[in-house]
């Protein structure tokens, strides 16, 4: 029986911060973040970043420590990544926010249009009806992240969500204040345009929801194996077929949608961000399958069948 | 020299990709066309400088001596604008270092200053604080542009470094005082004319409000402003032990 011994480095100093010895040669790493968290409590093992270079990247929890390039004692480099947060948390709080914020708006508090106007009410039905797609999409989103998605890290850098807070947050107040201004202008085009912008919404996500469920059921036995997505039977993820990321296609069609429905310039604005942020993260989901998978189908693009 | 000159030079007022790094330089051509473009600029600055001696020596008086450079201050600053799209190109393909956010803030402001404060409020043209912040640029731009061109050609005096990495303690203090005057002075005419601002309701549903914009833009200058300023004055302990202690050496 051959066991190993692992010594941890800080990656800056290279100081030592621990000896592990009689340690199994198919540990996982996360066994051993386990071990460290046990040294040192406050490190727990979610902001561990163990490495095999100070300035690689760091291993997955899976990786056994025999079928690593170290010999019977290995160093491996160790690296605070801060506080962490969960992501469930992470979405909860993020889409929290824009639903609340959006009822300020709507229900004209009076700090915001001036207490004449207070808790009057839009003689326009658009307006009403943006409040409630509005919502929808956020309470939708809520009981995604709650009972839908499965998420492959576990966590995220606390700092990053004050910057992800006031961007939603910012934009969701930016948008709610023009849609619910007492001095609106409803679409141009009226009624038609309103409801061809609600169909558009309801498709889209539909849409949405479908491919979350369908890329939720590919971990449905908690593998961390990554599969290709394919199109199932029902017809709304049938744009598998042309594209790596429908979600995103759909997410930004519910958006233009809105912006539609709306004629709003900052909506449209928002939706321009979120179409670009949306193609830089499809872009590269797009180029991991292509690393990851050999077979993986000509045909997709990443977010915009044929195009982009 | 040139080596610690140029390596010194990285990331202060950015276009460092400029400078030739002594493990890859540039081709001939490359140092060629880099060489004619910082002479030219170096030019430029040049003439406004005279232009603004010119015209005091005329008139008498420092008053609106803007009118006397105008159309080269706007030329060459805006030729700036071209430079810093360069560098910012390279950014986003991952071989400039990160301070182009720093220093596309300095471009975009000048930029921002001449077209849409200075040329766009007429009445601002003949404030005391546009000679400020126009000498200031014009003195760093020259010597700025210098030491490029020295750089390339591999002939840097030490008073151009030395000028390059200690005027700046008074230039940039001055430029800024001249800036935010100029844009404060800029405000009830703005506010009068509603100049680029839309209100609603309009079909768009969408408002902007210039007056409250060029005050968020003053406020920005709060902690934008340090940032450089103190990132020179390391820039500047950097190169100037660098270059003494190549002296001692020698």
């Amino acid at each position: 029986f051959v066991s190993c011994q692992v010594e941890i480095l800080d990656w800056k100093t290279k100081k030592q911060l621990c000896f592990l010895d009689k340690v199994e040669p198919n540990a996982t790493i996360r066994d051993i973040r386990l071990m460290f968290h046990r040294l040192y409590p406050r490190w727990y093992p979610a902001r561990q970043s163990i490495k095999l270079d100070p300035k690689g990247k760091s291993l997955r929890d899976e990786e056994i420590l025999q079928h690593l390039p170290v010999g019977t004692t290995a160093t491996l480099y160790f690296k605070d990544l801060g506080p962490q947060i969960g992501w469930t948390t992470v979405f909860l709080i993020e889409y929290t926010g824009p639903l609340f914020i959006y009822f300020l708006f709507y229900f004209r508090m009076p700090f915001v249009y001036g207490l004449d106007e207070r808790f009057t009410s839009s003689p326009h039905p658009v307006v009403n009806l943006a409040c409630i797609c509005h919502s929808f999409h956020y309470i939708k989103r809520l009981i995604e992240t709650v009972f839908v998605h499965r998420f492959s890290h576990g966590t995220m850098p606390l700092r990053n969500i004050v910057k992800n807070c006031l961007y939603y947050w910012g934009f969701a107040a930016w948008l709610a204040y023009y849609i619910n201004h007492p001095l609106y202008t409803p679409p141009s085009y009226g009624k038609k345009q309103i409801n061809f912008a609600v169909i558009m919404f309801l498709l889209c996500e539909a849409g949405n929801f479908s491919i979350h469920v369908a890329l939720s059921d590919l971990q449905r036995n908690g593998s961390k194996t990554r599969k290709i997505p394919y199109p199932t039977k029902n017809p709304f993820t049938w744009l598998f077929f042309f594209v790596s990321c429908p979600n995103y296609t759909y997410e930004v069609g519910t958006w233009i949608s809105f912006t539609i429905m709306t004629q709003c310039v900052p909506v449209g604005l928002f939706t321009l961000l979120c179409f670009i942020q949306m193609t830089i993260w499809a872009k590269d989901k797009h180029c991991t399958y292509l690393r990851e998978f050999k077979d993986y189908p000509s045909l997709r693009m990443p977010i915009i069948p044929f195009l982009l | 020299m040139a080596v610690s000159g140029s390596g010194g030079s990285r990331a202060d007022n950015g276009y460092s990709s400029q400078q030739p790094r002594r493990r890859k330089g540039p081709s001939a051509l490359a140092t060629a066309y880099l060489v004619i473009y910082n002479v030219v600029m170096t030019a430029g600055w040049l003439v406004i400088a005279v232009g603004l001696v010119r015209a005091y020596l005329a008139k008498g008086s420092y008053h609106s001596l803007y009118y006397s450079i105008e159309k080269p201050l706007k030329f060459f600053q805006t030729g700036a604008l071209l430079e810093e799209y360069l560098l910012i190109t390279k950014y986003l393909s991952g071989i400039v270092p990160s301070s182009v956010v720093l220093t596309a803030f300095q471009v975009m402001s000048r930029v921002f200053l001449t077209w849409a404060v200075t040329h766009s409020v007429k009445e601002v043209q003949t404030e005391d604080s546009v000679l400020l912040f126009v000498v200031a640029w014009t003195i760093t731009e020259i010597i700025r542009y210098s030491f490029y061109t020295f750089s390339l050609l591999n002939h840097l005096p030490y008073l151009i470094k030395w000028a390059r990495y200690t005027l700046f303690i008074v230039l940039y203090p001055m430029g800024v005082s001249g800036e935010l005057l100029t844009i404060y002075a800029a405000l009830p005419f703005v506010r009068q004319s509603g100049l680029y601002s839309i209100s609603l309701p309009n079909k768009y549903n969408f408002s902007f409000d210039y007056y409250t914009f060029l005050i968020l833009v003053m406020i920005s200058y709060i902690p934008i402003f340090p940032q450089l300023y103190f990132h020179m004055l390391h820039q500047r302990r950097k190169v100037l032990s660098h270059t003494d202690e190549h002296k001692k050496s020698e």
